[in-house]
């Protein structure tokens, strides 16, 4: 591998990153874990010839609990996250997506921001953020904007981060101590796979077992990680049941619009989006499913 | 049982670690590809990006302007035989007129560095007219197929025939007729093909790269450089995996050429993604059974029609499709059988060995086919096995005689009273479906009735040591380990005092190369030969010695006892040196073989055979069709387990490559015969999170013909998983899934 043809430019500081950012913009790639980008530049189909290397940047990497939000850098791992006391009392579900993220090796050195930044629906910390309403803030030498997660992706490798944006934060809502939630996902061995269908849920049951909402997002079944409204809507307010579940399951499996690929077709990501859907209801329905447990009151 | 063993022996049957093992664990080791040499150069191959197309020109000249390009070869400057492979040459070494498979070689590079020579290797112009791609056995078989080499599109075909299928068939209780298919499947071993030549101060050229057959690697190269076999030197270790993928040629022949050319030391090392599209893979099969039983389910007859997939060449291709012949009966009594063989060219990519060797391929056919002989007849699985499995001493179906079946049928015994055999899973889910399968596996070790004369060396070192040589290539299954502990055993010393010349045709004899589950036997047998021989010329020197004659000397722990004296191997050995006389002792073991083949075969049957009985027991979830294997048992009966942890090693690594074949490995070539998954990101192996429970169970057994009554072990667990699985997922699913990998959108 040649690694000699690549500028890197390794700041120091956020301002000296934004400011080689404001002169470069898209000429250069930002790097930070490498997970995705060495894979490019092994493949040989990377197209910038300068990279911005972020690993320095240690103040874009911490965990802070805000009142009811929890602030995570954007230099973050997913071990750190799988790690955080904060994250795994409120943000359960964004541990256990972290955790099916390739291996161990990989978890150590993606980050949280490189996953959204590399915008494919497959990107499994992606579901958990949209369920746990994540915003994504993006600076530049001159502003800085914020961004709901769900507004984030235009489509596949497509974002809303200008040229001379980095994200800096994303920040996340606690979940409520007490909320059923589960991310299933299918792929074609237990590590190292990429996903063919994701499921990200977080459900708020009364006693009763009636649904008093519910969030689901799915991933690798659209051009972008997808919540799936038009459920989540048919489901608000009406009794869990092994009817209900069929019901909603089927509505997934209706709205989502998959592709077929090298791992899957169409129709089996249908299929198997109704599957991890029931499943996880069905262990909600059941008691069994995980539920959050919370440390200060959250704000669902 | 282990104890008595214990007493019985005092290096073998014991898990000592392996003699390589520091090394490897702590990173010291260098692989052969971490070479690295003064001055080398760097290679790189043009590979065709068409399948199958008539090559009209190859322009080298805007590549010859790259500066620190040093050569360009094409079939033009390879000075003997331009084809290689180790049944029969019919591969290219470099294309001339046609490319059969995309990532054919047509020309190599050597320059200064390895980005010189890839940016050369991309300006080498080749002009293509394209030719229409044979996709599958279908359609290379049809009648307006075009012809992908001057004998067609069948390399080989053949009909063996036994009693009267016809009338069996008319007796008979029930007949299924069934079609299976099996994968092509990728070896993905760790370190991908490489290696590095130079040429010696003596003018030898020196081959290092991965393989697994240093000699016959080296008469290959000779025939294709036109020099002679004593002018070239090839070293095989230390290999990183290599499970048949590294039997025939690799690098081997480009390496020697360019180095030839050059003048120069020169490296050549696949890309993965290069290893995906120009390294070999399994033959893919479609085998079609018409077989019949009566109704306490005695099987009366098998019709077998077997394709074999080569790809577009043939390399072991034809004695792949005997070893499917002679396992498409598995171990059972069949009066009556048809088989009707035929080995299929098409532009697949390129098959060659891998571990089973069209075992894999027929085992999932044949015990597929007995599973579902049982369930329709209410029968148990293990039942109708135990009913028709040949017995000791009973004639073979290919005219052999079984020697030790006994194993198996303990074997199967054990399974039935096992743990996972009897009972379902407990806290399913409701989604969950679980089922046990069962599979038997017979493999023959060796060549069968092909001629083999395996020779092996010790020497005895007058600094203590016993140094031992031979050719098979410790690419990681333990052979130089096992072949120290049967030494240190026969010699009655200390471990520590057995040293392992690793395979190096400098060095080792011709032992033949490591595949066929053969290493263990061959050069086993061979070395306890020169062992014995050592010891008769060294009783003699001891006799000198003590100052008598032909006495009766005792010997033990390495020391010859007369009276009140002792003298030692080394100590003697000493004295055989100060007058010249060589310490270096040499044999060779003539293989026990039919005298020929059965007719219309090339080398079936084999004498001695391993035996394996496999439980899976899978998880399967019905909303997703998503098959999880979590338990397996494993029965082997390998004859004396020279290193119980390496041989569970080998037998737990073939059941999960064997389960990657079964359930997710699925290479697959596009419409223009591109292979799609040519990485560890889109060719699925199981990663250990996927590896299931295993238990591995040793029968107790000794085969008199092989070294210390040990027979073989590399391939035997590997064969019955696809049709364990697939058993298992049936009792699971109530569905048969007759084309492997058991993807999940096969089962909702």
């Amino acid at each position: 591998m040649n690694y000699s043809q690549y500028t890197v430019h390794s700041p120091q500081t956020l301002n000296e990153a934004l400011g080689i950012l404001k002169e470069k913009q898209s000429e250069v790639r930002l790097i930070a874990g490498g997970t995705d980008v060495m894979v490019l530049i092994k493949d040989g189909v990377l197209k910038e010839k300068e990279l911005l290397n972020l690993s320095y940047l240690d103040e874009l990497k911490y965990i802070r609990e805000d009142g009811n939000i929890i602030k995570v850098g954007a230099l973050t791992t997913y071990r750190e996250l799988e790690k955080s006391s904060v994250v795994n009392l409120s943000a359960p579900i964004l541990v256990d997506a972290c955790k099916t993220i390739g291996a161990t090796q990989i978890q150590n050195l993606g980050t949280l921001a490189g996953n959204l930044g590399n915008a494919s629906p497959a990107g499994d910390s992606l579901p958990p953020l949209y369920v746990l309403n994540a915003n994504v803030k993006l600076q530049s030498a001159e502003s800085e904007r914020i961004i709901p997660v769900s507004e984030f992706f235009l489509g596949p490798r497509k974002t809303k981060r200008a040229p001379n944006e980095l994200i800096t934060e994303i920040t996340i809502e606690k979940a409520k101590p007490g909320l059923h939630y589960f991310f299933k996902k299918l792929g074609l061995r237990e590590a190292n796979a990429i996903s063919l269908v994701s499921v990200a849920c977080i459900v708020d049951l009364d006693k009763d077992k009636k649904i008093n909402s519910i969030k689901l997002a799915l991933g690798a079944v659209a051009p972008t990680v997808m919540r799936a409204v038009k459920s989540e809507k048919l489901a608000t307010g009406r009794q869990l049941d092994l009817n209900l579940i069929d019901e909603i399951a089927r509505g997934v499996s209706e709205e989502i619009s998959p592709i077929t690929d090298i791992r899957g077709s169409t129709e089996y990501r249908r299929r198997a989006a109704y599957g991890l859907v029931y499943e996880g209801l069905y262990e909600a329905l059941m008691g069994t499913a995980k539920r959050v447990s919370g440390g200060i009151e959250g704000v669902y | 049982m282990e104890e008595e063993l214990e007493q019985k022996y005092k290096s073998i049957t014991r898990s000592v670690p392996r003699v390589d093992s520091e090394p490897k664990v702590s990173g010291a080791l260098k692989f052969i590809t971490d070479m690295k040499i003064e001055n080398m150069l760097f290679a790189a191959v043009v590979r065709s990006v068409h399948a199958h197309a008539r090559i009209l020109s190859i322009d080298t000249r805007e590549a010859e302007k790259i500066s620190g390009v040093k050569a360009i070869l094409t079939y033009k400057d390879i000075p003997g035989l331009n084809a290689y492979g180790a049944i029969v040459p019919d591969a290219p070494v470099l294309a001339y007129d046609r490319v059969r498979y995309y990532g054919e070689p047509v020309a190599l590079i050597a320059a200064d560095t390895e980005e010189l020579a890839r940016e050369a290797a991309s300006l080498v112009k080749i002009e293509y007219d394209p030719l229409p791609v044979i996709r599958s056995i279908d359609e290379s078989i049809a009648s307006s197929a075009i012809a992908l080499h001057d004998n067609g599109n069948i390399a080989r075909h053949t009909i063996i025939k036994r009693g009267d299928t016809e009338r069996a068939k008319q007796e008979a209780y029930l007949t299924l007729d069934r079609t299976y298919r099996t994968p092509f499947q990728k070896h993905m071993f760790l370190e991908p093909e490489g290696g590095v030549a130079y040429i010696d101060e003596s003018g030898i050229i020196n081959v290092f790269a991965g393989g697994q057959s240093p000699y016959r690697d080296k008469l290959q190269i000779a025939r294709s450089l036109n020099i002679p076999p004593e002018k070239i030197r090839t070293v095989d270790y230390p290999t990183g995996g290599a499970f048949g993928g590294k039997d025939d040629v690799t690098v081997q022949i480009h390496l020697a050429l360019l180095a030839y050319k050059t003048g120069k030391p020169v490296k050549l090392w696949f890309s993965r993604e290069e290893s995906g599209v120009a390294g070999y893979h399994r033959t893919g099969s479609e085998i079609h059974l018409i077989t019949s039983v009566d109704k306490e389910g005695g099987l009366l007859s098998n019709e077998a029609q077997i394709y074999l997939d080569t790809g577009a060449y043939q390399s072991f291709g034809p004695t792949i499709l005997d070893v499917s012949i002679e396992t498409i009966n598995g171990p059972y009594r069949i009066p009556n059988y048809t088989i009707n063989a035929n080995l299929v060219y098409t532009n697949n990519g390129f098959s060659s060995a891998f571990r089973g060797f069209g075992a894999p391929e027929s085992n999932f056919a044949i015990e597929s086919m007995i599973n579902e002989l049982a369930a329709e007849l209410h029968l148990d699985p293990i039942d109708i096995r135990l009913k028709n499995i040949l017995m000791t001493g009973e004639e073979g179906p290919f005219g052999n005689t079984v020697r030790h079946s006994d194993g198996l049928r303990e074997a199967l015994m054990r399974a039935k009273r096992s743990k996972i055999w009897a009972g379902a899973l407990q806290n399913k889910k409701p989604w969950q479906r679980n089922g046990v399968g069962i599979a038997v596996a017979i493999k023959g070790v060796g060549f069968g009735t092909l001629p083999d004369y395996p020779t092996a060396a010790i020497e005895i070192a007058t600094e203590g040591k016993v140094k031992i040589m031979f050719s098979n290539v410790d690419y990681g299954q333990g052979i130089n380990t096992g072949n120290a502990q049967l030494v240190a055993e026969k010699l009655d010393i200390p471990l520590n005092q057995v040293e392992v010349r690793h395979a190096d045709t400098k060095y080792s004899p011709d032992t033949g190369s490591s595949s066929a589950s053969r290493s263990t036997f061959t050069s086993g047998n061979a070395l306890l030969m020169a062992c014995s021989k050592a010891l008769d010329r060294l009783k003699m020197e001891a006799c000198l010695y003590f100052g008598t004659t032909n006495e009766k000397l005792e010997y033990k722990e390495g020391r010859f006892y007369y009276k009140d004296k002792s003298a030692s191997i080394y100590e003697l050995a000493k004295g055989l040196k100060a007058r010249g006389e060589t310490l270096r002792f040499e044999s060779t073991f003539e293989v026990p073989r039919y005298p020929a083949p059965i007719e219309g075969t090339l080398e079936v049957p084999h004498v001695v055979y391993m035996y394996g009985t496999m439980l899976s027991s899978a998880l399967l979830d019905e909303l997703t069709g998503k098959v999880h294997i979590n338990q397996v048992e494993f029965y082997a009966d390998i004859g004396t387990v020279i290193n119980p942890s390496i041989a569970s090693g080998q037998i737990e690594g073939g059941i999960v490559q064997g389960l990657g074949f079964a359930i997710t490995e699925d290479l697959k070539y596009d419409a223009s015969g591109k292979p799609i998954n040519n990485n560890y990101t889109t060719y699925i192996v199981p990663s250990v999170r996927d590896v299931p429970d295993i238990y591995v169970e040793f029968i107790d057994s000794s085969e008199e013909l092989g070294p210390y009554g040990a027979k073989g072990v590399g391939e035997i667990s590997i064969i019955p998983a696809g049709a364990s699985a697939a058993h298992a997922v049936y009792n699971a699913s109530g569905k048969w899934v007759r084309d492997l990998p058991l993807l999940p959108w096969k089962l909702i």
